[in-house]
């Protein structure tokens, strides 16, 4: 029985001039409908690489799919062809907030036009009332003087306010499953805090689906019912959020749980950056883990469940209580 | 003196780039295919009394039994109104064409790339009298003012050249200097400033080497176009005078007879054609590679 | 906006200042004897002397300068050694015929080199592509008074049927009254309802049309493939993909506009290669513009008509380029 969102075996590569990089390797990854799963990991480690696959806009030729799947209400959308993705879920049923709204914003379209075409392709409306509508959108990104704010250019506006219209442009989409990359990047910590009241409400009242995308666990576990961690492209962690913050068993998870500001007497008994060398056919964190021995070297470790839904890769994840 | 092994040796990164380049360029079959008429192109020129079964002009040149004939086994092009062999004319043309090209280019390369550097280099009042004058030169529309010059200064090959270097060479000083400009603010130029490098040497030393593969890429787009120049120019009579089988001359006196005599004028065409094609598909390779942005990785 | 707009005229007079001087230089400084290029190689020492008074060649290089400038900006470009009529005259009649070529020239370039860029960049690498860039490459290693040539030879020679040049058929031009009201002769034809000269006119066009038209094509299709190739991976593109916007809005809206700052400057740089292809094209086909002008004025050594028609090209040229960089402007990211 397929989970409403399911990800299976998928790795994704790319090619490069000195071959084959790969960059995705998820064994497992599920989503409810109406739930939210938050995805951590820190930059490089191929959240936004997820979402592109998702939506199926993997720069071609160099990212390609190796293989797996990823079933999207009972179909697998990498079989999908360019058409169906176009016409049938981006945008309609799944949508995305992104990254960098500085290079992701049409710099020679002002944000009203912007915002106006993805309405008017989306939820059908046109003229006025597709106006009255990108105003409403505005307001409830919280982005004042929304009359104004349309006629201006991407560059015209600073960096928070450009978030917020992506934020704008990604829900007046209307889709059922938002995928949000680092949605609340930029902005300062209350506007931050509005925009997950949002995204909780939103989610409450349409039953939207979200995969949201952060890189530092504690406004993950604010939103998010379900938490997965993501290194160098492979899930090595998964469960509830609550129980993945308060026991934590792979070591490079407690080490985004101690970058949580909490206690300053907690000292760092981790690595940031590696202290020996890569571990070619073993564990992807054996480079800058801390406990890690011999057998870490040899294979690779799986998702194995520790504690109920709670899972982890890792051979000595029982003994990691630091 | 030293100043010019400085420069050899400011060159050099850009060279190894280039033959690295050269090796990739081998990858694809048309930049290959192009790289191999361009041999061949530059060894029927070396070579040409050689290759050639007549000679291109002189009295010798002439039979006048043997007037306007088409192609045959004895004259493979067919001969022109003199009777002289439009093989050996277009093969020394040539010769004309590939040296002329050289000549004005590396020139123009000789006197642009320096004002650039300077000007990028230097900034301040250098850098706006030099982008002045550039910006003066440069809006003469393309060949316009090689004709002015060439009609001016008297209707020859060398005048032709001399006109077309005093056209091109804006566009070298422009490239240098938008390069230099650039590079000249990156932390690395900033920090030789700053430990009180003398200019000439930050100009040789950092800006030169970085700035030099978009030259490369114009120089050899260029030689195709400087190619046509100079048969334009002769077409019209401001280039090569006859007798020189320059092959835009060879078209230009084809007027007269090219509707009884199609090889005349199709021969020297197609010389024209195929040599500026395969320039310009170098060229192209050639920025591909260099171009980091459009490299395949 | 204005701001940038004035400063860019400023520009433009000093660059038309520039240009005036070098044209100067090349009149009066560089040729050993200025006032025999001036009147021509028949004239008497009388009239060289004469013409030495005119020119003011014996006073100092400041005060000719001044009185060159001064004939330019009154419109006197001097006059010309074969008609023997002012130059500006001359250039006025032979203008029209050359802009129905610069006309063409530009549409084409508009209307078939873009969308061939467009297009041969959003199918990179596959067969329309390789075709597109096939043709580009080779149009613009073309030598244009070539194409002409074998145009002529194939069609009509060979083929017979296009006309070998000129813009009418003698025939109508004797039986026939030419309507001549903007000068335009297709537009003339077309409005004072005389289709027999109208289809005459569009009938000899072709093939200089089609000579001239060939190399602004393949020149903005390459520029224009590379310029979108850069676009479309840019990160907007992709976010506009994933809003679920129709493909070719994406394409020929979203994309487009971000390339108008290099289509226009690609644009008038084929005008202005188109400018000087005139005088290549104009002089096979017996084209009667400012090409021919020219052409004849260099065989003839008519040195005031070559310096006219350069200092008239060159100021269009930059008239040209002042309008193109103003369009560049529009893109708001210069504004700012």
């Amino acid at each position: 029985m397929r989970k409403y969102f399911e990800i299976k075996n998928l790795s994704v590569g790319f090619n490069t001039f000195e071959g084959i990089r790969p960059v995705l390797n998820i064994e497992e990854l599920a989503i409810d409908r109406g739930e939210t799963f938050g995805l951590v990991g820190e930059s490089g480690a191929g959240k936004t690489v997820l979402a592109l696959t998702i939506l199926g806009l993997l720069p071609k030729p160099a990212g390609m799919i190796h293989s797996g799947e990823i079933w999207f209400d009972g179909e697998d959308l990498t079989k999908k062809s360019e058409r169906e993705m176009a016409n049938h879920y981006r945008g309609s049923r799944i949508s995305m907030i992104f990254q960098d709204p500085m290079s992701t914003l049409n710099p020679v379209f002002t944000v009203g036009h912007q915002i106006t075409r993805v309405i008017e392709k989306q939820q059908g409306l046109k003229g006025e009332a597709c106006e009255k509508r990108v105003l409403e959108m505005l307001d409830v990104v919280r982005l004042s003087d929304a009359q104004n704010m349309i006629k201006k250019y991407p560059h015209e506006l600073s960096g928070g306010q450009r978030q917020r219209v992506i934020i704008a442009i990604a829900l007046s989409c209307g889709a059922e499953f938002l995928i949000a990359d680092e949605p609340t990047r930029n902005l300062d910590v209350t506007i931050q805090a509005g925009i997950l009241k949002l995204i909780g409400d939103l989610q409450k009242e349409f039953n939207i689906s979200v995969l949201f995308i952060a890189n530092n666990m504690g406004l993950v576990n604010v939103v998010c019912r379900n938490v997965g961690v993501l290194y160098k492209g492979k899930m090595v962690e998964k469960g509830t959020s609550v129980e993945v913050i308060h026991n934590a068993k792979h070591p490079y998870t407690q080490t985004l749980i101690s970058a949580i500001p909490r206690d300053k007497s907690e000292k760092l008994k981790f690595a940031s950056v590696a202290i020996k060398p890569e571990a070619e056919h073993g564990c992807p964190y054996y480079a800058r883990c801390v406990l890690a021995e011999d057998q870490c070297t040899q294979h690779v470790p799986m998702l194995e469940a520790v504690h109920g839904d709670h899972e982890v890769a890792c051979f000595l994840a029982d003994r990691s209580n630091l | 003196m030293r100043w010019f092994f400085d420069f050899i040796k400011t060159l050099q990164p850009g060279i190894r780039e280039l033959r690295m380049s050269f090796y990739l360029l081998n990858r694809n079959r048309l930049q290959r295919f192009s790289l191999i008429i361009i041999i061949a192109l530059v060894l029927v020129a070396i070579f040409a009394p050689v290759i050639a079964p007549y000679p291109s002009h002189a009295i010798s040149a002439t039979n006048p039994d043997d007037k306007l004939l088409a192609p045959s086994a004895k004259y493979l092009f067919g001969t022109d109104e003199l009777g002289r062999d439009l093989f050996s004319r277009v093969i020394y043309g040539t010769r004309i064409s590939l040296q002329t090209a050289l000549i004005a280019v590396g020139l123009a390369m000789l006197v642009g790339v320096p004002l650039g550097a300077i000007a990028g280099g230097l900034g301040g009042v250098a850098d706006e009298i030099i982008m002045r004058i550039t910006d003066v030169f440069l809006s003469f529309p393309p060949l316009l003012l090689a004709i002015a010059i060439a009609a001016f200064l008297g209707p020859n090959l060398e005048n032709a050249m001399l006109s077309i270097v005093i056209s091109w060479w804006p566009w070298y000083t422009r490239i240098i200097r938008g390069q230099a400009v650039s590079i000249r603010e990156r932390q690395f130029v900033r920090a030789a400033r700053s430990i009180g490098t003398p200019v000439h040497r930050i100009i040789f030393n950092h800006i030169l080497p970085n700035a030099f593969a978009p030259v490369i890429v114009q120089a050899s787009m260029d030689i195709g176009g400087v190619i046509l120049t100079i048969a334009s120019l002769s077409f019209l009579g401001l280039g090569a005078q006859p007798p020189t089988p320059e092959w835009g001359l060879l078209i230009s006196t084809s007027r007269t007879y090219f509707l009884n005599a199609w090889w005349y004028s199709t021969f020297p065409g197609l010389a024209i054609f195929i040599t500026v094609l395969v320039f310009n598909l170098i060229g192209d390779g050639i920025r591909e590679v260099l171009d980091p942005r459009t490299r395949k990785f | 906006m204005k701001k940038f707009i004035l400063r860019r005229l400023l520009l433009g007079i000093f660059v038309l200042l520039g240009v005036t001087l070098i044209t100067f230089f090349l009149t009066r400084v560089v040729p050993s004897d200025p006032a025999a290029k001036w009147v021509g190689p028949r004239a008497t020492p009388e009239q060289i002397a004469q013409a030495t008074i005119e020119l003011g060649l014996d006073k100092p290089l400041y005060i000719q300068f001044q009185k060159y400038l001064g004939d330019l900006l009154q419109g006197n470009l001097g006059y010309s050694l074969r008609t023997r009529r002012p130059i500006m005259q001359d250039l006025k009649e032979n203008l029209p015929a050359t802009i129905e070529l610069v006309f063409i020239s530009t549409i084409a370039a508009v209307f078939i080199g873009i969308p061939l860029g467009v297009i041969s960049a959003k199918r990179k690498n596959q067969m329309v592509d390789h075709i597109s860039r096939l043709f580009s490459v080779g149009v613009v290693s073309l030598p244009t008074f070539w194409v002409g040539l074998i145009l002529q030879l194939i069609f009509f020679r060979i083929l017979g049927i296009f006309p070998l040049g000129g813009q009418l058929s003698t025939q109508i031009k004797i039986s026939m009254d030419i309507p001549n009201i903007t000068g335009f002769l297709m537009f003339d034809s077309l409005i004072t309802g005389n289709f027999k000269i109208f289809f005459n006119a569009l009938w000899h066009i072709v093939l200089p049309g089609i000579t001239i038209g060939l190399f602004p094509v393949g020149l903005v299709a390459r520029m224009t493939r590379s310029a979108l190739l850069e676009i479309l991976s840019e990160d907007y593109i992709t976010a506009a993909r994933s809003y679920g916007l129709n493909e070719r809005v994406v394409l020929w809206s979203y994309a487009l506009k971000n390339s108008i700052g290099s289509t226009s400057t690609v644009v008038a740089l084929s005008i202005g290669y188109t400018l000087v292809n005139t005088f290549l094209t104009e002089a096979i086909f017996s084209w009667p513009g400012i090409g021919s002008y020219i052409a004849t004025a260099v065989i003839g050594l008519d040195y005031p008509a070559i310096m006219g028609v350069t200092i008239f090209s060159a100021f269009s040229y930059v008239l040209l380029n002042l309008v193109a960089d103003i369009i560049i402007a529009m893109d708001p990211r210069v504004r700012a």
